[in-house]
């Protein structure tokens, strides 16, 4: 509306003699363009206090040594907090950055084949938002409550060891054995997130015209058969949004295992988010958590560019 | 009429931020500082609810009743949040006048430059009142940084209903007595859960694993780190003794690192664990009467005739470096920490830890305040002030601790041999440490 209005304004002045200096229409525009960013500016702000400013910031201190008491104080020291993460010894790279890899890929590949397959199911039942309701639910508990829970649930005597023993078989240690605490942890995790796929699942579902299923049955085609053409192939939007997410998530998850192992025993569940916290607010080394931040985001993208790649090309393939 | 509204809103507009930012900033936060002028010390520590926030406003309004000039404010965060919100305030130049960090972090802060070191007199009279432990946590390279408060040093709890269950007469002061007495209380049912842990070793926080542990070293002669701090000393014969027994105590069952010793002792589930002093003023109220059951004797040395050692930690109140009245503020602490009062001739401090179930360095006063008619189970936590080794609390002895924990439990998980975990400590803890200088 606004731009309609310019031109005709600025062809009523043109007729009259020009004044030295920028025309009405320049100023007009000018005066779009200072509203525009008032408008605008709120938000830019926003993302330049509560991005831009600590993306910058981070960037500096992962070239720095800085101990998070005086802002006087940081020092310089090149690419040097870089290849510390790197060194021979350090145990950044492994088990570190490992064990965050595996945990979200863990956490991935159960919480998507588990809300498949519960996202069919629901789509099949009568009262579908009672049930999507109730898998959303660990959603909205704290994962404080939702670790100490599971954790009290995995200990020797607890209920995940109770029905281990009632079948006559002996106790795990899940939480306290370095072969099973990862895991343990990752089927959690899992759990929790679980809930927000299966709502983008159904609605995945649903949008699935019902004609496709209705020639196929003509056609003579099987559930597997139908599943395998029809469902995962159409559904396939919603489940690389879940991939995606639940890998953003799975990569920088820190507070569940924070909740249920602090990292241990040893280092079996050490995670790069709660590798950085350590670094900055216990050990006061943020030039190591700053460069141990842009480290882990190379490979959140890394991973997300991948899975985007992966999933075009089988859109093209099909 | 209109630009006359104009101007007003415009100069409104300018006002009233002008007018905050002025308030603001002409706010005597702390006093002007000028003579004669009130003086506001603020006091963070983590003294936040209950027992122990009363008992530490208590002695401060004592001092703001009789003091006119110089006021102290407290404020308190959970422990957890101790060394973030010194971080926060310190770099936002908000950073308290003086603060009560725990002793591991004396480094860290000095080397940080937020603790300000003791004044000569307040060296001596740190010096003259404490036990050599609390004077050593306080202190970072030979200097002083402040007046210990807490200390706490680590001995043997036993249950001895648990002991006599098991024909052991009384607590182990050995080692092999110990391992002994371990592998005879324990019990497990026919699925593998264990019913009764001889001994406690837990890798539920760094007291139950990095506290028993070093409490170990230390009595068997050994030391965490090197006197000047500089590099790790635990791969030793002393430290390869101490792995070799807690290796051996959770290989035979005796010990279950996965059960949380702070729920099962007062269970009556652990018949013997290492622990500081602190602990016993939480098992009285849980145990009840079953608490007459729990005994305390000094931490087993490895032969008969060996010196008792232990490890000893705490917390310290020192002078923030960003203070602008330090004079105050170290005279508010003389006030609180070495001058003695009450019908005892005790240092409100002393009184002050011993309300809440605590210890201070001051052995002296805590002979007056426990006297006769305490807590018996006080007595070798009391005893152990005069043996005790402080925690190493060089710069990065945070780190070091956490790198220890971690292979003390790959140790204890079978992740890691005896002879890996020493020599995976020193590798990374000597790295770690020798940086951070």
């Amino acid at each position: 509306m606004v731009n309609t209005l310019a031109p005709e304004r600025a062809g009523h002045s043109a007729s009259r003699a020009r004044p030295p200096g920028p025309g009405p229409a320049a100023r007009a525009r000018r005066r779009q363009t200072v509203v525009a960013y008032l408008f605008l500016a709120p938000v830019l702000l926003f993302f330049a206090v509560f991005l831009a400013l600590p993306l910058g910031f981070a960037l500096l201190l992962s070239m720095s040594r800085w101990s998070g008491f005086d802002l006087g104080e940081i020092r310089p020291v090149g690419p040097a907090n870089f290849t510390g993460l790197f060194a021979r010894g350090s145990t950044f790279l492994a088990p570190v950055l490992t064990n965050t890899v595996l945990f979200a890929l863990g956490t991935v590949v159960i919480a998507l084949a588990g809300s498949v397959l519960v996202a069919t199911c629901i789509d099949r039942l009568r009262f579908q938002g009672l049930w999507r309701t109730l898998y959303f639910l660990p959603m909205v508990t704290t994962v404080v409550a939702v670790g100490n829970v599971w954790k009290y649930m995995y200990e020797p005597g607890g209920l995940v060891n109770g029905v281990l023993n009632a079948l006559g078989l002996g106790s795990v240690a899940f939480l306290q054995d370095p072969h099973t605490a990862l895991p343990a942890v990752v089927v959690v995790q899992a759990w929790a997130s679980a809930g927000s796929a299966i709502l983008v699942l159904t609605a995945g579902l649903k949008s699935i015209p019902r004609s496709y299923y209705e020639a196929a049955e003509l056609d003579g085609a099987g559930a597997v058969t139908v599943f395998r053409k029809i469902t995962l192939p159409l559904l396939r939007p919603s489940l690389l949004f879940v991939c995606i997410t639940q890998f953003l998530t799975g990569l920088q998850s820190f507070a569940l295992i924070t909740v249920m192992t602090k990292g241990g025993p040893g280092d079996a569940t050490a995670v790069a988010a709660l590798e950085m916290y350590r670094q900055a607010f216990s050990y006061g080394d943020w030039g190591t958590a700053s460069a141990a931040a842009f480290v882990l985001f190379v490979v959140v993208l890394v991973i997300t560019l991948v899975q985007l790649w992966v999933f075009r090309r089988s859109g093209e393939d099909a | 009429m209109g630009r006359q509204r104009g101007l007003n809103r415009r100069h409104f507009a300018l006002a009233l931020p002008s007018a905050l930012l002025t308030a603001g900033c002409a706010a005597p936060r702390q006093g002007t500082g000028r003579p004669g002028d009130p003086i506001v010390l603020t006091l963070l520590s983590h003294y936040s609810s209950g027992v122990l926030k009363k008992a530490l406003q208590d002695p401060v309004d004592e001092w703001n009743a009789t003091h006119d000039r110089v006021k102290v404010r407290t404020k308190a965060v959970e422990f957890t949040d101790l060394l973030t919100t010194f971080m926060v305030r310190q770099a936002a130049g908000q950073g308290a006048d003086i603060i009560q960090p725990y002793c591991l972090w004396t480094g860290q802060l000095v080397r940080a430059g937020v603790l300000r070191p003791a004044p000569p007199e307040h060296t001596a009279e740190i010096r003259r009142g404490y036990s050599a432990a609390a004077v050593g946590a306080a202190s970072v390279g030979g200097r002083v940084y402040g007046y210990p408060t807490e200390t706490q040093t680590y001995a043997l709890y036993y249950n001895a209903r648990l002991l006599r269950a098991a024909g052991v007469p009384r607590p182990p002061r050995t080692w092999p007595e110990l391992t002994e007495a371990a592998e005879r209380t324990m019990r497990r049912d026919r699925y593998g859960n264990t019913l009764v842990q001889g001994f406690g070793l837990s890798s539920y926080d760094d007291s139950t694993t990095v506290g028993q542990t070093l409490a170990l070293l230390n009595a068997a002669g050994g030391a965490f780190v090197s006197a000047d701090g500089r590099s790790t000393a635990i791969d030793s014969p002393a430290g390869r003794a101490v792995f070799e027994l807690e290796h051996r105590l959770v290989s035979t069952g005796a010990s279950a690192p996965g059960v949380n010793v702070y729920q099962a002792f007062p269970a009556g589930q652990v018949a013997m664990v290492i622990s500081a002093g602190w602990w016993t003023g939480s098992l009285k109220p849980l145990m009840g009467a079953d608490y007459r059951e729990v005994g305390v004797a000094p931490v087993p040395v490895p032969r008969a005739g060996d010196r008792p050692a232990t490890l000893s930690t705490g917390f310290l109140l020192g002078v923030n470096a960003a203070s602008r009245f330090p004079r105050e503020a170290w005279e508010f602490l003389r006030w609180l920490n070495a001058e003695r009062t009450g019908p005892k001739g005790v240092t409100r401090m002393s009184a002050l830890q011993v309300s809440v179930g605590s210890l201070t360095g001051r052995a002296d006063d805590m002979r007056a305040l426990l006297g006769r008619g305490g807590d018996p189970n006080l007595r070798p936590f009391l005893d152990a002030l005069a043996y005790a080794v402080p925690e190493p609390n060089m710069p990065g002895a945070q780190q070091a601790k956490t790198l220890l924990r971690t292979h003390i439990e790959a140790l204890w998980t079978g992740q890691q041999s005896v002879a890996e975990a020493l020599r995976g400590t020193r590798r990374q803890v000597d790295q770690e440490v020798s940086r951070l200088w």
